[in-house]
């Protein structure tokens, strides 16, 4: 019985051994390549994506004009909640090594949901003129800060602006339950202001974006949303890239790929975007 | 789904490969269809589940003012007598006949309901195919 066991764990070791030695040939296959060769094959990738960017949308086989699309991703969405049913525009970019990630914000004319909205300033002139303006979900100042701090009101807001002067107060008493939903107002991702009227306004209906990898992904509208109202997303979507292009802080611009629309439940089709 | 020839097949189930949905309901008697049944399949319900993934897309693509609602109940505890069940509706949310889809498979559903609508085949030269 022990001879049999071990005749066994000798047979394993082997093939353990066979399996390493297989992964050092393949290591050492990879490796042959010199510098120069891993180069030109990096050149010689990125012209075959500049290429595939270049050419026009209808040379591929799932391209179909966007009316035509949003009525088979319609048919495809049937019966699901509506909640569910959300049309999505993933743009492929071609960009080279060490070029930053392209970002910015949309503002969609037909934005996908109601964005809630809190407002922090201890200048009640300025509360009272933006709910005068706008639908704020939230506004007050140093007593609505104690109060989110104890938890008498819950954080269920999308978005957050603030007045310099509160921003202390905000930092020091909030940022552990507002910093970790993103909603801390601060400096740097520009929702602090003197006069917050514009950045509310700006930042209404507003979504922002970034390249992940080679890609963009964002929400353009529901199935629900009228023809006319999910192209106009998609301008606006379009020009939206165009204008992070333009401002991209790099000597090599990225370029715009090929663009699927696709739904949470249907293929993805290839859409005109250029 | 990331292959090409995968989505071609996906979207011409949607418009070309399912004969039976290739139709067009009138508009003008009927407005929409209402399905009622379980989320799970005990006690007869998963020809409704099967009838909504093959045959409800191509009715919707060919008829795309048809309002289609669906509502799932949830039955885990079987405790509840859910209806199995297709309501057609005309002018001002009229139900103008119902179909039972209890212990029925997803053809025999699409058979009975094309009995009960007002409709006609798709003409060969209006199909779509991608």
């Amino acid at each position: 019985m022990s001879r049999v066991l071990l005749g066994g764990s000798i047979r394993r070791c082997f093939l353990h051994t066979g399996q390493v030695l297989k992964a050092e040939e393949s290591v050492a296959t990879v490796s042959k390549l010199s510098k120069d060769q891993l180069k030109k094959r990096e050149l010689r990738r990125m012209a075959q994506r500049k290429a595939a960017a270049k050419r026009p949308a209808s040379d591929h086989p799932l391209y179909m004009p966007i009316s035509k699309a949003l009525r088979f991703l319609r048919a495809a969405e049937v019966g699901q909640p509506s909640s569910q049913q959300t049309l999505n525009l993933t743009t492929l970019i071609v960009a080279e090594r060490g070029v930053p990630a392209l970002s910015g914000s949309v503002s969609f004319p037909r934005p996908i949901k109601e964005t809630k909205i809190a407002v922090f300033s201890d200048d009640e002139g300025q509360l009272k003129t933006v709910a005068e303006q706008f639908n704020c979900h939230l506004l007050g100042g140093s007593s609505l800060i104690e109060k989110i701090k104890n938890g008498d009101i819950p954080v269920d807001f999308d978005k957050a602006f603030a007045t310099p002067e509160i921003v202390p107060a905000l930092t020091s008493q909030l940022a552990r339950v507002l910093g970790p939903r993103g909603v801390l107002p601060t400096v740097k991702k520009g929702t602090v202001a003197p006069d917050i009227t514009p950045l509310v306004k700006q930042s209404l209906g507003s979504m922002p974006f970034r390249q992940q990898g080679n890609c963009i992904s964002i929400a353009v509208g529901k199935c629900s949303f009228a023809d006319g109202q999910i192209l106009e997303n998609i301008i606006a979507t379009q020009e939206a890239y165009k204008e992070a292009l333009v401002n991209q802080k790099s000597k090599k611009s990225s370029m715009l790929g090929k663009t699927t629309l696709s739904s949470t439940h249907g293929p993805g089709i290839v859409i005109d975007f250029a | 789904m990331s292959s090409v020839k995968k989505q071609l097949e996906f979207l011409n189930k949607i418009s070309y490969n399912t004969k039976k949905a290739q139709i067009f309901v009138n508009s003008e008697k009927v407005t929409g269809l209402k399905l009622l049944f379980q989320w799970q399949n005990h006690d007869g319900h998963m020809g409704a589940r099967k009838f909504w993934h093959e045959y409800l897309p191509t009715l919707q693509y060919y008829n795309p003012a048809l309002k289609i609602d669906l509502l799932r109940l949830k039955n885990d505890k079987r405790d509840v007598e859910v209806p199995c069940k297709i309501e057609i509706l005309g002018r001002e949310s009229k139900i103008l006949d119902t179909i039972n889809m209890q212990y029925k498979k997803d053809n025999e559903i699409m058979d009975d309901l094309l009995l009960k609508l007002d409709h006609e085949v798709v003409p060969q030269d209006q199909l779509v195919k991608v």
